[in-house]
């Protein structure tokens, strides 16, 4: 008990970090990770079964925005990641479809800002990291069409100013009226062939927007299907053209966002561990992933993933593995340690009031999400392989 | 269920794969929950219609065809309950800690984790194979599937280790996380390419895949071949290229090849014994950048202005040990992974190491020689006997070019003098010095 008491993660440094930018000088490192926590710990504690059922916890987001939690990882803001990382963690410490709301949020933000578009990083973005506007991403499927793992699905076609984009994407979240999100496309040239990609961002209103099937959990993050038909993308519209350089640029930092949802569903795991030490010890002590483990694993583990999120845009092939390692392993983490909470709460956990057994359907999202801990481990394993010349065809000598 | 068998004439029901989501429609089947009867052929499914699942629409569905399902097969018959031992690498380095474990106890769990398939060969032949006409099948002389059998462990092929946490004792793969009582690490060095070296445009010889596609590329008859870097891989593959029948030229940045190793005397043996097989050595020569010509061989770019054209070009200029495993996981680092002379314990409690990967005092040393010896007192330490420790000694260097064998012994260091002992047109011995005692002496 003691030595898990002494390996809680209490410890919320965040690495070192510019200062806040003047414009928000309210927004310390301690001042928005201190709101972000209050927020946690009172209202969204109390809304988690709801928003799991189905509430879009919006008014909350905007709380969170307020707090400066939805910014502090763009340039405008000091670029702190870490920070950025805690605040999520906190969140997902209490709901994880927050955590995961949070990130939907900080990617979007961070398309806009790097996207350079004057249209895009005025106004527009000082609303979005404020948290008085929402937009998420549409990227799950692009990410895997560049590894390789499926063909793309929205296609592009050049028209004078811009360019028309058709195609239908299923579930994308944090989205709906008057929101927005970044989506990629695909576009076609001669032959039908793929030329290059477009980013864009896409206003829900220019969209069909069609309900998906119920999720078993986390139904408060407005998931939708998306369907465009011909719509138009004009310069004001793009993030990026050509897309791969930008994502290759940002890929970095978009999945190590992540990990602060994987950390909170492990360290919520962990205290509900520690809840019942006193009454259930004598027999926990008998199963596997006790505190103490989880403890230390989630510590060394956030101690890497601070490390990492002080440089971002590290464009190192090496940086990049490290960040999909530290990815997967908040994975499997968030998945012990919310099956172990279950098990040492016993039936108490098992009720459908219960948070662990939520968080159990939480850690499996951040395990199933792009990416996925399958994804992760494809993309590693070719990150690692030698680039070896193709074997000619025909002989020339 | 009983689908109704098609009567329209147009061949059997198809079947067709939902992109998005993976869903299968089975036109037998239909959609009846979209009001497509069973039977309904994909081509008469109305545009708006959705994936059930995920609701993309017909334009994103692709013809599938069912293959035959794969029961599972049981990977290993091995019973894994304890960690037990976990081998990084399925190169000579790790197969000879498997066997050096295996000699003394048959019981202790050992997981061997691979990025390759895990092939057992004798890489010191790969560069000579060529010219004696060898194929990957005669090179292999056993699977890793089969030596995984024959020594009752689990071989984890096409595996890559990412991330290890030594104080949790758990090793992160590619293909899941392992705990172990005892690591080794023996996954080798890589071939060290300049950045100016574009990796599609020139083949290394490093292993037995890389061996084997190049094998490929070449099986189709005599071509002009270009090797970067006289070391000793450069030297020996020239003229086992040459050997096989390839027109050979090898670049060296020095007027002689293998300038680090040899005494000028030695290295003008070398060079005649490579030119009289064929090998055009260009001297003084970097190689400033590769690009692909409309003829499809390959422009080499040199430093002094002027280009050859080759059509195969095989890079030997050198290896290097990765590091971001081992400077993840906190462990010393230089030039290799840094070993305990005596036990080749690493910096990391219960971590080992052996072969290419490690570094003593500085200096990798990347020979075949010792690594039995390595092997035999890791699986000592791991099993808890006694040992009388590793002895490391510097290994006898042996040039493997038949036109001009050459063998060098004791530690050679480059900048200093060499003498002479003996030089007559069928052998040069020369030894060098220090202090009156010899340190180095070689025979070519």
């Amino acid at each position: 008990m003691s030595s898990a008491l002494a390996l809680r993660p209490a410890d919320d440094s965040v690495g070192p970090v510019p200062p806040a930018t003047p414009n928000r000088p309210d927004w310390t490192d301690e001042a928005v990770l201190a709101g972000a926590k209050a927020i946690a710990d009172g209202p969204l504690s109390a809304a988690a079964a709801e928003i799991d059922r189905g509430a879009y916890p919006l008014e909350i987001l905007g709380r969170l925005g307020g707090a400066g939690a939805l910014a502090v990882h763009l340039d405008r803001h000091g670029g702190r990641f870490g920070l950025s990382v805690a605040a999520m963690q906190a969140a997902s410490r209490a709901c994880g479809a927050t955590g995961f709301l949070m990130w939907c949020h900080d990617v979007c933000g961070l398309y806009l800002e790097q996207s350079g578009n004057p249209a895009l990083t005025g106004a527009v973005l000082d609303d979005h990291a404020a948290g008085r506007s929402f937009g998420g991403t549409a990227l799950s499927n692009p990410m895997k069409a560049f590894a390789g793992i499926e063909p793309i699905l929205l296609r592009a076609r050049r028209v004078p100013g811009g360019y028309r984009v058709s195609g239908m994407l299923p579930w994308v979240s944090h989205i709906g009226p008057g929101q927005y999100c970044g989506a990629i496309a695909g576009v076609v040239g001669a032959n039908d062939t793929i030329s290059h990609e477009i980013m864009f961002v896409l206003a829900c209103d220019r969209a069909e927007l069609r309900p998906c099937p119920h999720f078993s959990g986390m139904e408060g993050t407005s998931t939708w299907g998306v369907r465009l038909d011909d719509l138009f993308v004009g310069h004001d519209d793009l993030i990026a053209d050509p897309a791969r350089p930008f994502i290759g640029r940002i890929r970095g930092a978009f999945i190590l966002l992540q990990c602060g949802m994987g950390l909170g569903v492990a360290e919520g795991s962990l205290n509900a561990m520690l809840a019942v030490e006193e009454t259930l010890g004598h027999v926990n002590q008998f199963l596997d992933d006790r505190p103490d483990a989880i403890a230390a694993e989630l510590a060394e583990l956030r101690a890497r993933v601070m490390r990492l999120a002080e440089t971002p845009y590290d464009g190192a092939t090496d940086y990049l593995i490290d960040v999909l390692d530290a990815r997967a392993q908040v994975s499997e983490l968030a998945l012990r340690a919310s099956q172990s909470a279950l098990l040492h709460q016993g039936a108490r956990g098992y009720l459908m009031s219960a948070a662990p057994q939520r968080r159990i359907r939480e850690a499996h999202f951040v395990a199933i999400v792009t990416p996925a801990i399958k994804h992760l481990r494809w993309e590693m394993a070719r990150l690692s392989r030698e680039t070896l010349p193709t074997v000619t065809e025909g002989s020339r000598a | 269920m009983s689908l109704p068998e098609p009567t329209d004439g147009l061949g059997p029901w198809q079947l067709f794969l939902c992109r998005a989501c993976g869903l299968i429609y089975d036109e037998g089947e239909g959609d009846p929950d979209s009001g497509l009867p069973p039977g309904t052929r994909f081509a008469d499914i109305p545009d708006d219609w959705a994936c059930p699942i995920c609701g993309v629409t017909k334009s994103d569905f692709e013809p599938y065809q069912r293959r035959a399902p794969v029961a599972p097969v049981p990977a290993s018959l091995v019973p894994q309950r304890r960690p037990g031992v976990v081998i990084v690498g399925g190169g000579i380095g790790g197969w000879s800690v498997a066997e050096a474990i295996r000699a003394e106890d048959a019981e202790l769990p050992i997981t061997l984790v691979s990025a390759c398939d895990g092939s057992l060969y004798h890489k010191p032949e790969l560069s000579v194979a060529l010219g004696r006409g060898l194929t990957p099948d005669a090179l292999r002389r056993e699977t890793g599937a089969a030596a995984a059998a024959r020594l009752s462990l689990r071989l984890m092929a096409d595996t890559v280790a990412v991330g290890l946490s030594p104080e949790r004792h758990a090793l992160r793969t590619t293909r899941g996380t392992l705990p172990y009582t005892h690591l080794v690490l023996a996954h080798g060095a890589r071939p060290a390419l300049p950045d100016c070296l574009d990796p599609a445009l020139c083949w290394r010889v490093n292993d037995l895949a890389g061996w084997s596609s190049l094998h490929a590329e070449l099986a189709r008859g005599p071509r002009t071949v270009a090797v970067i870097g006289a070391g000793m891989v450069g030297c020996e593959l020239a003229e086992d290229l040459a050997r096989a029948g390839h027109a050979v030229t090898l670049l060296g940045a020095k007027a002689l090849p293998l300038p680090e190793l040899l005494p000028e005397q030695a290295g003008r043996r070398l060079l005649a014994g490579l030119e009289g097989v064929g090998v055009r050595y260009r001297g003084a020569s970097l190689v400033s950048g590769l690009s692909r010509r409309p003829d499809g061989t390959v422009a080499l770019a040199l430093s002094d202005g002027t280009s050859l054209a080759a059509a195969t070009v095989i890079a030997a200029t050198g290896l290097a040990t990765p590091s971001r495993l081992v400077r993840g996981a906190g462990l010393a680092f230089d030039r290799g992974i840094v070993v305990d002379p005596a036990t080749l314990r690493t910096s990391g409690p219960d971590i080992f190491g052996l072969g290419d990967c490690i570094s003593i005092a500085g200096r990798p040393c990347r020979f075949i020689e010792p690594i039995a010896r390595q092997a035999a007192v890791i699986a000592d330490a791991i099993l808890g006997r006694a040992h009388p420790g590793y002895a490391h000694a510097a290994p006898v260097i042996r040039l493997k070019t038949r036109s001009a064998p050459i063998a060098l012994h004791g530690t050679p260091v480059a900048d200093r003098p060499w003498h002479v002992v003996e030089e007559s047109e069928h052998r040069l011995a020369m030894e060098q010095r220090q202090g009156g005692e010899i340190t180095a002496w070689l025979a070519a």
